[in-house]
């Protein structure tokens, strides 16, 4: 999952800050792993989305994996 | 687990020994994987099969006894398969597939005294190994006694073409020796060792007696000489020609390489197999016989005849087990996997789903003939996980979480009767019953204030078993203690477990307490006044899998049933072999589509709607979608149900918050004391449609969980909104999984439209 782009275009804007969601680099953390990913976030308080797809699979996937090593 | 234990552990599993017919064998030949191939159509394949182990296959395949054939499995049915005459089939029309290598010369020299087929068989098997062998013989071609066979049966063309089979490996054959005691000693001198084929004329003459070999060696003597094959007192048997010639030329072998002639020889020539193959159930299929006897079997008859192989094994346990059956196999190569998975140091555990799927049930237990502890191995393979900190947190958190909820200031209670200051009884109803029928509990617990004599406790609380099936030894000792404290507080009263798992645990892991089912006790004592009119129709008793060594609760629960007048039919999977509804274990949680399959097919035991006495069994059979009623339902109905076979699944939500009711109504209805105020967040109210909740359940999130992050998120602000349909998506993490819900607010609380959760880690992760 190191460095790997999840960007795409959403409907989804911050609520707080009224802003467009923008593709921004963040470190996600599990097991002591941390993977450097793009992913859509609110470009002034940074709010990061996780898309239900991304949660359910390939984060999903990376997490089962990293829990059996 | 340590090597020793995995082998004690593999040895108990019999699903790998040979089936009767190759044990029976006494070269054993593997005739299920032949008749395998011939039932496939194989021709080729079923020809390689004879030739790995059958010498001279064309010659031994037309005139086999079949010893294999009396220790067919199918006999025990019906008509055993015809192995002989499809052997005979097989060599018949495919010719040779498999010409064994012949491995290089390594010195000593082998006289063969004789031609019949033990001494063709010797011959041939050490020439094979290197050996150099003469075979000598008074006769002018090989065969012996099998030169009196017709010609249709055995043709004299295959009994020659031996002689160039033996040739092909370098035996050097003399035809018309003079056998005399001058022969002999010349003979003697010249080799190393001598086999004596008794199916030959003028052994007599030799000054030997060969008429009593060693029955494990066949040696006479022990200077190097053996001696086999001929008619014994059975008669002459084709398949002992083949065995002596085998077994004398492994003797030879081991004479010449000064090994024990003993040694390790036990599963040579016929021997009994621990293969454990049930025919229960199998169709007696009659035996296909050639339509034209003298031609022999046709393609089609031989493969339909073959097809009548049932291919022996055991896999009892897996035949009726769903977690064997998902993993694809059986126990000896789940042991296996297990020690695999632990030894690993660097790399992935890819076993760590199976060990956490097994219902630790004890079912396979019961049914495997030596009983190989699946659920103990498992169990404790968990808890080594857990003290190496290797179990994946995934697997039993939501449930751990569970437990720790029922225990909590929300749920917990432990009370005298009201107005009493001391409990003769205390009433346990399990955290599982509390959260799937808290009216019932609640009226259950009434009747028996009434019913008993000298004060029944309350206590609300979880038994600790889901720690100790995940393998958390000391989260499951200091719940015992707990509770023990607790009870000892409340002057150890006798304890009334409406939940056959915390009977289980108690009888178990607190042995100094007194325990009895509420089933025995209400069996015993009177039963409530009918409320709810026993249904018309024949129910079908899902015993729970916790009750499998509790013959008296499941005899008190049978009785109850026919005093109210409950009429039920048993299914074959019901008492001690019931199955677990893939609560067991906490296999739903941490393998969630395996927990629904178990528990559908235990649902599947039988058309009949269904009984159950335990609460996991109950909702999980009824969330498989099966009319199901828990015994209460029946004696203490709620109010506002009016069918206990459609009460829905509470699922995981409801059976929580269900708890903490339970505990809020009691308190302030029995014990008039004021409830715990419930934290903030519990004041969101949610609206969830059925679709959601479904996935919820499936994803483990509680109406809990939503209103955490909502209150969260609305206190803050700090959501995302679609401006299109005007919903908001927030996130939260309350301890390890962050939550993220799609909401919508109403006038009254806010919609839920989805909800998902993740456990990676995000930087701005709201704890």
């Amino acid at each position: 999952m190191s460095n790997f782009s999840f960007i795409s275009d959403t409907e989804w804007r911050c609520g707080c800050c009224n802003k467009e969601l923008q593709p921004s680099k963040v470190n996600v953390e599990y097991m002591g792993s941390v993977f450097n990913v793009e992913l859509m976030a609110c470009p002034a308080c940074g709010f990061v989305l996780v898309p239900e797809k991304l949660a359910l699979g390939k984060m999903l996937e990376v997490e089962q994996l990293l829990e059996d090593k | 687990m340590d090597q020793p234990q995995l082998r004690t552990l593999e040895a108990t599993c019999i699903q790998e020994e040979s089936p009767q017919c190759s044990a029976a064998c006494p070269i054993h030949i593997d005739v299920r994987a032949f008749m395998g191939c011939l039932a496939k159509e194989d021709w080729r394949g079923a020809r390689r099969v004879l030739d790995r182990t059958m010498p001279f296959a064309d010659i031994v395949g037309r005139i086999c006894d079949e010893p294999c054939r009396i220790a067919c499995k199918r006999a025990e049915i019906g008509d055993p398969l015809a192995v002989g005459s499809l052997e005979r089939f097989c060599v018949s029309t495919v010719p040779m597939v498999l010409k064994q290598p012949k491995l290089p010369a390594k010195g000593g020299s082998v006289a063969v005294i004789g031609s019949g087929l033990s001494a063709m068989t010797a011959a041939l098997d050490l020439a094979r190994k290197g050996r150099n062998v003469v075979m000598m013989t008074g006769d002018e071609e090989v065969g012996g006694s099998l030169r009196g066979y017709a010609e249709e049966i055995l043709p004299a063309r295959v009994l020659s073409g031996a002689v160039e089979t033996l040739d092909s490996y370098g035996v050097n054959i003399q035809f018309g020796c003079s056998l005399n005691k001058e022969f002999f000693d010349i003979v003697r001198q010249d080799s190393d060792a001598v086999f004596f084929d008794r199916d030959c004329a003028g052994l007599a003459a030799l000054s030997i007696d060969c008429t009593h070999p060693d029955p494990l060696t066949l040696a006479v003597g022990n200077d190097g000489c053996f001696a086999g094959g001929g008619t014994t007192e059975n008669g002459f048997s084709i398949m002992k020609q083949v065995e002596d010639g085998r077994r004398a030329s492994l003797s030879i072998e081991r004479y010449l390489q000064k090994v024990s002639l003993t040694a390790q020889r036990e599963r040579e020539g016929s021997c009994q197999t621990r293969l454990h193959t049930v025919t229960i159930g199998i169709e007696p299929l009659k035996e296909v016989l050639p339509a034209d006897p003298a031609a022999g079997f046709t393609k089609q008859e031989a493969a339909r005849e073959a097809s009548r192989c049932i291919q022996c094994e055991c896999k009892e346990c897996v035949k009726q087990c769903a977690f064997l059956q998902e993993f694809t196999d059986y126990p000896k190569r789940v042991a296996r996997k297990i020690y695999n998975n632990q030894a690993i140091v660097q790399g992935t555990r890819t076993a760590n789903k199976m060990i956490n799927s097994c219902m630790l049930c004890g079912q396979c237990t019961v049914i495997c003939p030596h009983d190989f502890p699946m659920a103990e191995v498992c169990r404790t393979t968990r808890e080594n996980m857990v003290a190496k900190s290797t179990m994946p947190p995934s697997a039993h958190e939501f449930a751990l979480q569970d437990m720790e909820f029922s225990l909590g200031e929300f749920s917990a209670m432990a009370r005298h009767q009201p107005g009493l200051d001391s409990s003769r009884y205390l009433f346990y109803p399990g955290c599982q019953l509390a959260g799937s029928a808290p009216e019932t509990v609640e009226q259950t617990y009434l009747h028996l204030t009434r019913h008993l004599d000298g004060g029944v406790g309350l206590m609300l609380g979880c038994c600790g078993i889901p720690a100790q099936w995940s393998g958390r030894q000391e989260l499951f000792g200091q719940t015992m203690q707990t509770f023990q404290t607790e009870v000892r507080k409340l002057g150890d009263p006798l304890i009334i477990t409406a939940c056959s798992s915390c009977y289980a645990v108690f009888k178990e892991f607190a042995p100094e307490l007194e325990v009895q089912s509420l089933w025995q006790i209400l069996d015993k004592g009177e039963l409530p006044e009918q409320k709810t009119a026993p249904p018309q129709q024949l129910l079908t008793i899902h015993d729970p899998c916790t009750v499998r060594h509790e013959p008296e609760i499941r005899a008190s629960v049978r009785s109850i049933l026919k005093k109210i007048g409950i009429a039920t039919a048993e299914q074959p999977y019901s008492g001690e072999l019931t199955d677990c509804c893939g609560y067991g274990g906490l296999m739903q949680f941490a393998n969630v589509p395996l927990g629904e399959k178990a528990s559908r097919a235990k649902g599947l035991r039988s058309d009949l709607d269904g009984l159950a006495y335990c609460a996991m069994c109950r909702d999980n059979l009824a969330a498989s979608g099966r009319r199901i009623a828990h015994l209460l339902d029946y004696l203490f109905p709620a109010g506002g149900q009016e069918d206990p076979l459609l009460r829905p699944n509470p699922g995981f939500s409801g059976r929580h918050e269900n708890r903490a009711r339970l505990k809020q109504h009691l308190l302030t209805t029995l014990w008039q004391e004021e409830p715990t105020m419930p934290p903030e967040y519990k004041d969101i109210k949610l609206f969830i449609d059925a679709q959601v909740m479904v996935l919820m359940n499936k994803r483990h999130i509680l109406e809990d969980d939503l209103q955490k992050v909502i209150f969260q998120a609305e206190q803050s602000g700090r959501r995302l909104i679609d401006p299109e349909n005007g919903h908001f998506l927030a996130s939260f993490k309350p301890v390890r999984v962050t939550y993220w819900v799609e909401y919508q607010p109403d006038k009254q609380g806010f919609v839920i439209h989805n909800a998902y959760s993740h456990r990676m880690i995000l930087p701005g992760d709201v704890k």
